[in-house]
């Protein structure tokens, strides 16, 4: 029995051993030395580095351009997370079902998730653009001609349009999510509410969404990350410009390492954004971690 | 079944190491003593012009071999070359490259010996084939860092075919650039378009030039020497009100502050606006969209003011340059295909083949394309030349002055706000003590 087990053992750490072989070489490793070169002022162009000690950070601290950074970041997260879980919680609902047209329907939500950020950047500058883009086109066409401008350009408008378009990226991965949360609420359940007299938004509000909640949990974590992670979508469509009106974590990360050969401050500023991706998951975890379902059996 | 499974396992793990050990024991081909490793920024003009140089090169020195390597991207991978000691014998990183951090940590060679000696063909110094101002730009501290090989010009670019056609003439003077921007947008044509996205192409189209015409090459120079109060002088103010009084009248296309350098100059070739902003990169930029006919881009000098002080033969140059890592394995050999590809008649073949100017004198008596001629004819009338160069010796400096232009052209800043946030951001280069310090002489 004994041997039996080792011999399991044995046999599970040879799969793991590789996986964690090159999670450990590729993910953690950097990660430590990220932190290690936080503490240092360094070109990135040799191997010349000064220890700063906790510099890098002081200069964190009081970086006026770094909180308009993360404030962008929060504001994809609320309000970019408000928009794609409750787009995504009323299309899932709504298309709930395995009829044909559902189906297609699904998958025709899903088809901006699967296609490159770099499409959907570029597709929605041609949607943007204020000389032949959709956008403007379309809001002739209706009479609303006088509302068309440069959307990107526009240091009021160019947050919202970038908002819009990780919204229409990231909200058919959350309908896919929530469609298979759906299927795995037992239609009896459903039936014996109706019964019930709970129909409609009742019945969603006391019923669906709490069985749900297990998924939306997965949805909203993953939504941080996300939008506090948000990138290429970003800098492909404005730079973070026009004058930082759209500048987020990472592009001002990009910015400050290989614009300005500043690798100690940009791995600083990638610590900070490792501590609040951090911090912000794990409050969403703790604030979210009592099941309603639990709480009423 | 399960001892199946075990083997499978290790064999799964075996692979992995193999992979491993492969990965981390194949020695590149460029490692190999004697092969000439050159890696070069792939841009619109390619790499094949300097691969079929190296291929020449290995003819004319038989037993050498040169490789020729690069990407769109390549300043992003040459960074670790460089942080590992291992970096190409001959480097031509491209525009995206913070090249004076190389400097600073000694990652160059310096080239003032090599300029000293003999070029490819011929008597005389190597240093004397190049045009003593461009080579300039790659200078610090009494010492050759860089070397240019070709150069941009910038200026304003119109399409000959539409103007002919509406009886326009490219304006000189602020005053006729007034005068015909009402008579285009009469027309129903934006007058001016330009790359928003990118602030960059702003400061060189339309803020130092026209600080350039108000207060003459010398108030540029003082901010470029971050002297004080330069970069909030009268002719910096000046400038700015240009720029807002273009935008103020609606002579800039509606649209063009969030435009890419693609979007913008599409328009431009479509022929939705007239004239644009660019260096003489354009043509090859956009060689794939022009249309098939009825389309002659043309160069002219940005209109200067009307009394303005600066001599108006005074043009914006830019190169992007080339280098000798100090701890590349064959310097020798490096600066040998340097000086072969820099040699009149290579020269000359790039300027034909390519479309653009390059830094070695009497390479453009050549049969230049129409888009080229004027440029060329600017650079022999030019008296001085000046280059944007405190973008790369102080990128901090150079980023906020590009996000403080986005500001302006928005038009969230007047033209003396403006002003008071480029000095701030001076005063800050200022201050800073890790950054090498600058200077332009003439």
């Amino acid at each position: 029995m004994r041997t039996n087990n080792r011999g399991r053992a044995w046999f599970v750490a040879g799969f793991l051993a590789p996986a964690t072989l090159l999670y450990a070489v590729f993910v953690v490793l950097p990660v430590c030395q990220a932190f290690q070169i936080s503490l240092y002022r360094w070109r990135g162009i040799s191997e010349q580095r000064t220890f700063v000690g906790l510099a890098n950070f002081q200069r964190l601290a009081g970086d006026e351009v770094f909180r308009q950074a993360l404030a962008h970041n929060l504001a994809f997260l609320v309000i970019g997370g408000a928009l794609t879980l409750g787009l995504a919680m009323a299309i899932a609902h709504a298309i709930h079902g395995n009829g044909r047209w559902a189906r297609l329907i699904r998958g025709v939500y899903l088809f901006p998730q699967i296609i490159s950020m770099v499409v959907v950047a570029v597709l929605w500058m041609f949607v943007y653009n204020p000389s032949f883009g959709i956008l403007k086109a379309s809001l002739q066409t209706v009479g609303l001609g006088r509302f068309a401008m440069d959307w990107l350009g526009t240091p009021g408008t160019a947050l919202p349009a970038v908002l819009v378009t990780f919204v229409w990226h990231a909200v058919g991965f959350h309908i896919m999510l929530f469609s298979a949360g759906l299927r795995t609420i037992p239609a009896e359940v459903q039936e014996a509410a109706t019964l019930d007299g709970a129909d409609g938004m009742l019945r969603f509000r006391q019923v669906t969404l709490p069985m749900l909640f297990p998924v939306l949990r997965v949805a909203i974590v993953y939504m941080v990350i996300g939008a506090l992670n948000v990138f290429a979508l970003v800098y492909l469509m404005t730079v973070g410009g026009p004058d930082r009106r759209t500048e987020v974590m990472l592009t001002y990360l990009y910015e400050q390492a290989f614009k300005h050969s500043d690798f100690g401050y940009g791995t600083a500023l990638a610590v900070a954004n490792f501590a609040v991706v951090m911090a912000l998951s794990g409050l969403a975890m703790l604030l979210l971690r009592r099941d309603p379902t639990e709480a009423k059996a | 079944m399960q001892r199946w499974i075990r083997s499978a396992a290790l064999a799964a793990s075996a692979v992995y190491l193999a992979l491993g050990a492969v990965s981390c024991g194949g020695k590149r081909e460029s490692e190999k003593a004697g092969t000439l490793n050159v890696a070069a920024f792939k841009g619109g003009y390619g790499l094949d012009f300097f691969e079929d140089a190296a291929k020449e090169f290995e003819t004319e020195r038989p037993g050498t071999k040169v490789k020729v390597w690069g990407n769109p991207r390549v300043w992003e991978q040459l960074r670790p070359l460089f942080v590992a000691g291992k970096p190409p014998d001959l480097a031509y990183p491209g525009w995206g490259m913070d090249h004076w951090p190389l400097v600073y940590e000694n990652q160059l060679m310096p080239l003032d010996e090599a300029l000293a000696g003999k070029p490819w063909s011929g008597e005389g110094k190597w240093a004397d084939t190049f045009e003593p101002a461009l080579l300039k730009l790659g200078q610090h501290g009494g010492k050759q860092w860089m070397l240019p090989y070709f150069y941009n010009i910038n200026g304003w670019w119109y399409d000959k075919a539409l103007f002919a056609k509406h009886g326009w003439t490219p304006p000189k003077t602020w005053s006729e650039l007034l005068t015909l921007c009402g008579k285009i947008k009469a027309a129903g044509i934006a007058p001016i378009t330009y790359q928003g996205k990118y602030p960059y192409y702003a400061l060189h189209g339309f803020l130092f030039p026209w600080v350039v015409s108000a207060g003459g090459i010398q108030a540029f120079d003082d901010m470029q020497n971050l002297k004080p109060g330069a970069w909030k002088s009268a002719a910096v103010i000046r400038a700015a009100s240009m720029i807002r009084e273009l935008a103020d009248k609606g002579y800039f296309q509606s649209g063009a502050n969030g435009m890419s350098h693609t979007e913008s100059q599409m328009e431009f070739v479509n022929g939705r606006a007239a004239m644009i902003p660019c260096g003489t990169w354009l043509n090859s930029e956009m060689r794939e969209q022009l249309p098939k006919s009825g389309f002659e881009m043309a160069f002219f000098l940005p209109p200067t003011l009307d009394g303005g002080i600066g001599d108006p033969t005074n043009i914006d140059i830019g190169i992007e340059p080339w280098v000798v890592p100090s701890k590349g394995k064959n310097h020798g050999t490096a600066i040998d295909f340097y000086k072969y590809m820099t040699s009149l008649p290579k020269a000359k073949q790039f300027v034909e083949r390519k479309g653009t100017l390059t830094a070695i004198k009497g390479s453009d008596e050549v049969k230049l394309p129409p888009y080229l001629v004027e440029p060329a004819a600017a650079f022999r009338a030019s008296k001085a030349i000046w280059s944007v160069e405190y973008i790369q010796w102080y990128p901090k400096l150079g980023t906020a002055s590009q996000n403080a232009t986005a500001a302006l052209l928005a038009g969230t800043v007047t033209p003396q706000e403006y002003a008071e946030r480029l000095e701030a951001a001076a005063e800050l280069a200022r201050k800073d003590t890790e950054t090498p310090r600058h200077t332009v002489t003439r």
